[in-house]
């Protein structure tokens, strides 16, 4: 399985070089220059050169990128043009929140979505299954940044039963970040729950379908055993999959809860390397949003046939 | 929400405490007489005196750092750690008699030596001195040599008299040319810590986090009424702990449940909400600096003048003000700061709202309603809501003005080359008239960001330069703004307030017109709020 | 078949509120939805102001209007590019096999992984104040999907008999992809690009939100409800609006795909 893991990753590493390389020269190609930017309304040629000197940034553009790589390869992933911190320093922290916003809305919204949708399926073309369906879609179609908006006018500002802005991180305060985390976290998991659940009564219903299950039945089991023991491992796989993409790609990209629930995560801070023009960070960001992209999915694909058996049968 | 945000508070508290707790995490251990906390928008860029800045940079080394001279309230320069100043009859030697008994930090006395090598090791290209320029001769005067005559005296000599010397020396941007202790760097020269005379030291720095400051016990402040970054520096809190919290309303909700006790530059946006808070007062004044419109004459259709008059004169400047900046100011047609002794008098913006002269000139002109492009950004609220009432202004007397919304650094980046017709911008204090037309005003084949060339203007901002005598540079300055409003190379709509909202038992918070927060001689009584 | 679905009913109908309000929007507002007026700042919905005004006095019915015409173009265009170039690119990788497939595959992957909203930055930058930076952003975030589907359908059809047929009948690749290739992939495509749709216009919203979007003072969806939050306590009708609208709009699209996706099954299964 290590032998698979290793083959993978060396697989999916033409894929990042690729990506890295595109944002090293889109993020260069477009109008703005971090040294004009530090100086802000000051024209002075003479100034600008020697920051530009400061950063590295008369250099040729294929050195620049050498330069990067060779130093990202010894772990370095240099320092922040604006916040002039390690970039490393910066990425921690900032994982840290988005993680811990976006695991546990993941695994909410997974724990809603399997018994729901699978309800849904055994009672198929029945009322509960059209509300499940309908309350799904409807999740769907509620923009994850109105739905925080209207939760925090909600509980926030009407009900004071949460903070409407701030932060406070798990680490330092365990209680206390429970708190802030709790909106954003219903949030997302009210919206990722939409998807899961969809997902989940589809496969249910393909699975019904199945002659085993039938088999199972004519054993006599309960509907509930049937369900537990023999849907549930069936239905796992493609949820799984699913709860990876989804795992996968929140981690770099929960940017608009992240601004409306003003959290410190990975993707406002992206965001604001991009504004700031800040190249080392923009590069630093996209190097973890991609790894934890590859990651997730890789360690889900490992995972999947100890969860759901059926997946080792394919 | 405030008002529920205040409630909020208190059903907190009621939960078990929790958020006293959570608020305010090691305040209780590092001192028990508590710990003054101000947000902060963003990290400063270094420690090292004008080299690696920005404005944060600049306002927090102002607690650390000391040099010659300093700004009084209305920014003129004052002595700081000299006590006397001579001039020579040519105007090209000063000579500084230094304060007795003074030490560093680190507790060494301050003499004549340190001042030598400080001022040496600014003028050395290779520390990257922001304000090396006006020092160097590139800008201005340059200093031909810096010595000490004496263990307390030191003179400086130009190579020609250069009036705005000690305006310069005072910049916050060059760190007001801190004299350091040479322990500040180590043995090859490379930064380490400054090592200075301010009433405040750092004691910890937390990359992004918080910036810790301890009263330094050595500091002896000039004596009298607190006066600009110079009179009256009696640090009262002995810590202070500055907290970097980037996003507008999470520093409102800050000073909302006490976690700071006073929030500098609260934006216009939020001060609907900040008037309704209880516990919390205002504490504003108009600062230097100035947001208006550029306009670019090199545009065909902006080359005539009536257009670029017609445009300035269909603004109701004063409606303007006061809509972007939610009543905190009034209109400043000029350039130059309303704060400034060069200003002009505050009526001065509505008298030039003339809806019908527009009407009649843009007829004269010949004007066919052809679209203008008036490029602004979203990154500062007050240059896209002034772009945003501009051209509904303009819209009246039958001006098509078309908004084009920039991201920040493109915006830069055209300013920079000059590529615009108009311009919504806003520019940053400056401590003198002559540095707020040079924005504006000079070589515009050396620097294209310029938009007003004309000779005879610049002619009489080289005069103003040469002169450091109050009534000729008014005269001056008059006849610039005059000129100003004739050329229209830049429409001035306001000159920004300075913003802060401080909790109720904090004593002594001045606002200033360099919008800096200074936190010596202020004290929050009865310790922190909970 | 339709009328025996609510849900397709509902979905249609849905769709077609939208088209209207964008026509109205677009050609007729009952006030020009950038029209500053002082007066009337923040005042609450009324028979002059239905959904009430915003903070400058604009009329937030006109904008919201203005706002669907803007949003439903963006999202228009976006799923166009993307369902164009997609099944393209896709049925020529599928076809093609070999290593330019494998290049396609790869670059497709790496546009996977590249955050959307860094790219949207970035065209904001690039294409300033053009409404197609949103577009080519949102276009190149989605392209990969595509011709993932495409790809996958032909790969399916590549074994089947009557494209074999008419490669050995001397049909040029070309002829191929056109004739027998790309017709037989109209039903995932459809399905792909009614689910791109709701994809762009949600994303839309959210860049806007972001301040990303198309360039204010022009109305959109998203940027009104980020303007909205400063004001959340004294204009609630401000977030309401537009929200509901993404809301509803999403809603009628995700019903619509649903309904196509069951006709499409049915069909295929009989």
């Amino acid at each position: 399985m290590i032998r698979y893991a290793l083959t993978r990753l060396t697989l999916a590493l033409p894929t990042i070089i690729i990506a890295l390389f595109l944002i090293f020269v889109l993020i260069r190609l477009i109008p703005g220059d971090p040294a004009q930017l530090i100086l802000g309304e000051v024209d002075d040629p003479a100034a600008l050169a020697r920051i530009r000197a400061d950063l590295a940034l008369d250099k040729p553009l294929p050195m620049q990128f050498l330069y990067w790589v060779l130093a990202l390869a010894r772990g370095d992933f240099g320092t922040s043009i604006t916040m002039q911190s390690p970039v490393l320093d910066l990425l921690g922290p900032a994982f840290a929140v988005t993680a811990s916003l976006v695991v546990p809305s993941v695994v909410i919204a997974a724990l809603l979505a399997l018994p729901l949708g699978m309800l849904a399926a055994w009672r198929r073309n029945t009322r509960t299954d059209t509300a499940v369906v309908a309350v799904s879609t409807l999740s769907l179609s509620i923009p994850a940044f109105w739905l925080g908006l209207m939760l925090l006018l909600l509980f926030g500002v009407k009900l004071d039963l949460f903070p409407v802005v701030g932060y406070v991180s798990l680490a330092e305060d365990f209680g206390e970040g429970l708190h802030y985390l709790a909106l954003p976290v219903l949030t997302l998991a009210l919206i990722e729950a939409g998807v899961l659940v969809r997902l989940v009564r589809a496969s249910t219903v393909e699975v019904l379908q199945l002659d085993y299950i039938a088999h199972a039945r004519a054993k006599g089991l309960t509907e509930v055993a049937v369900a537990g023991r023999h849907a549930l491992p069936n239905v796992m796989g493609p949820t799984w999959t699913m709860i990876g993409l989804v795992l996968g790609g929140l981690l770099g990209g929960a940017v608009v809860i992240e601004t409306v629930f003003s959290l410190p995560g990975l993707g406002r801070l992206m965001v604001e390397a991009v504004f700031a023009r800040d190249y080392p960070l923009v590069q630093g960001c996209m190097v973890v949003v991609m790894l934890s992209y590859v990651g997730v999915n890789l360690l889900v694909e490992l995972t999947a046939p100890l969860l759901c058996p059926a997946v080792r049968h394919e | 929400m405030s008002r529920s945000l205040v409630h909020r508070l208190r059903l907190l508290t009621a939960w078990g405490g929790l958020l006293a707790a959570a608020v305010l995490p090691a305040a209780a251990a590092v001192t028990p007489t508590g710990l003054m906390q101000i947000p902060l928008t963003s990290d400063i860029r270094g420690t090292n005196p004008g080299v690696n800045r920005d404005a944060n940079t600049d306002t927090i080394m102002m607690h650390v750092l000391e040099g010659l001279v300093g700004y009084r309230e209305d920014g003129t320069p004052d002595l700081l750690l000299a006590q006397a100043l001579t001039l020579s009859p040519d105007g090209r030697r000063y000579t500084f008699r230094l304060r007795e008994g003074l030490t560093f930090h680190n507790g060494q006395p301050v003499t004549a030596a340190e001042v030598v090598w400080s001022w040496r090791r600014y003028l050395d290209p290779r520390t990257n001195w922001t304000c090396l320029a006006d020092f160097n001769g590139t800008r201005g005067a340059k200093i031909e040599a810096v010595e000490a005559d004496d263990p307390l005296t030191v003179s400086f000599t130009l190579d020609r008299p250069q009036p705005l010397f000690l305006t310069l020396m005072a910049g916050f941007n060059c760190g007001g040319s801190a004299i350091l202790h040479p322990d500040s760097v180590d043995a090859e020269g490379k930064w380490r810590e400054p090592v200075s005379t301010g009433p405040y030291r750092i004691t910890r720095w937390e990359r992004g986090r918080a910036i810790d400051m301890e009263a330094f016990a050595g500091y002896r402040p000039l004596p009298g009424p607190p006066d600009g970054n110079v009179r009256g520096k009696v640090a009262l809190e002995p810590h202070l702990r500055w907290l970097i919290i980037r996003d507008a309303s999470s520093r409102l909700a800050a000073l909302v449940k006490g976690q700071v006790d006073v929030m500098p530059e609260v934006p216009a946006a939020e001060m609907l909400q900040v008037r309704r808070l209880k516990g919390v007062h205002i504490v504003s004044a108009p600062m230097l600096g100035s947001y208006g419109i550029l306009v670019q004459d090199q545009d065909p259709l902006l080359a005539d003048p009536r257009i670029r008059e017609a445009i300035a004169c269909a603004i109701d400047r004063q409606a303007l003000a006061r809509l972007v900046t939610e009543g905190t100011v009034d209109a400043n047609p000029s350039i130059v700061a309303s704060a400034s002794p060069y200003g002009v008098g505050r009526d001065a913006g509505a008298a030039l709202y003339d809806p019908d002269r527009s009407r009649a000139l843009l007829k004269e002109a010949g004007y066919d309603g052809q679209s203008i492009v008036l490029t602004t950004n979203r990154r500062y609220p007050a240059m896209f809501n002034q772009a945003l009432l501009v051209q509904a202004m303009a819209r009246q007397v039958g001006l098509n003005i078309r908004i084009e919304v920039l991201e920040w650094a493109t915006q830069m980046d055209r300013w920079r080359r000059g590529d615009f017709q108009l311009f919504s911008f806003g520019f940053t204090a400056k401590a003198d008239a002559a540095q707020s037309y040079e924005s504006i005003l000079g070589d515009r084949v050396a620097s294209r960001s310029k938009t007003w060339g004309d000779p005879a203007a610049r002619a009489l901002l080289a005069d103003s330069m040469n002169t450091g005598d109050v009534e000729q540079r008014r005269r001056i300055f008059d006849e610039l703004y005059q000129r100003m409003l004739h050329d229209v190379p830049y429409i001035a709509l306001f000159s920004p307030a300075d913003i802060n909202a401080v909790r109720d038992g904090v004593t002594g918070f001045r606002s200033w017109q360099f919008g800096r927060a200074r936190l010596w001689g202020v004290k929050r009584e009865g310790g922190q709020a909970s | 078949m339709l009328m025996q679905r609510p849900s397709g009913i509902a979905g249609v109908t849905v769709i077609a509120l939208i088209l209207l309000a964008a026509a109205i929007g677009a050609l007729a507002p009952p006030y020009d939805p950038t029209m500053v007026d002082f007066t009337t700042r923040l005042s609450p919905p009324s028979s002059a102001h239905w959904l009430g005004t915003d903070e400058w006095g604009r009329d937030v019915l006109s904008r919201l209007l203005s706002g669907t015409a803007v949003t439903v173009a963006v999202a228009g265009l976006t799923t166009l590019l993307v369902t164009i170039s997609g099944a393209l690119l896709g049925a020529f990788s599928g076809l093609a096999g070999g290593w330019l497939d494998r290049c396609v595959v790869a670059l497709m992957d790496a546009f996977l992984a590249f955050p959307a909203l860094v790219l949207a930055i970035a065209m904001t930058a690039v294409l300033a104040g053009s409404s197609l930076a949103p577009v080519v952003a949102l276009g190149v975030a989605y392209l990969p999907y595509m011709v993932r589907v495409v790809r996958a359908h032909v790969l399916t059809l590549r074994g089947r008999d009557f494209i074999a047929a008419s490669r050995v009948m001397g049909n040029s690749p070309a002829y191929t992809l056109l004739r027998h290739v790309i017709p037989n992939t109209v039903a995932p495509v459809l399905v792909m690009s009614t689910s791109l749709f709701g994809w762009a216009l949600l994303a839309e919203s959210a860049l806007s939100f972001l301040g990303l979007g198309l360039a204010p003072p022009a109305a959109s969806w998203g940027g009104m409800l980020a303007d909205s939050r400063n004001y959340f306590a004294d204009a609630p009708w401000l977030a309401l609006a537009p929200g509901i609208a993404i809301s509803g709009a999403l809603l009628g699209i995700n019903l619509f795909g649903d309904f196509c996706r069951d006709y499409f099954d049915r069909k295929t299964k009989d």
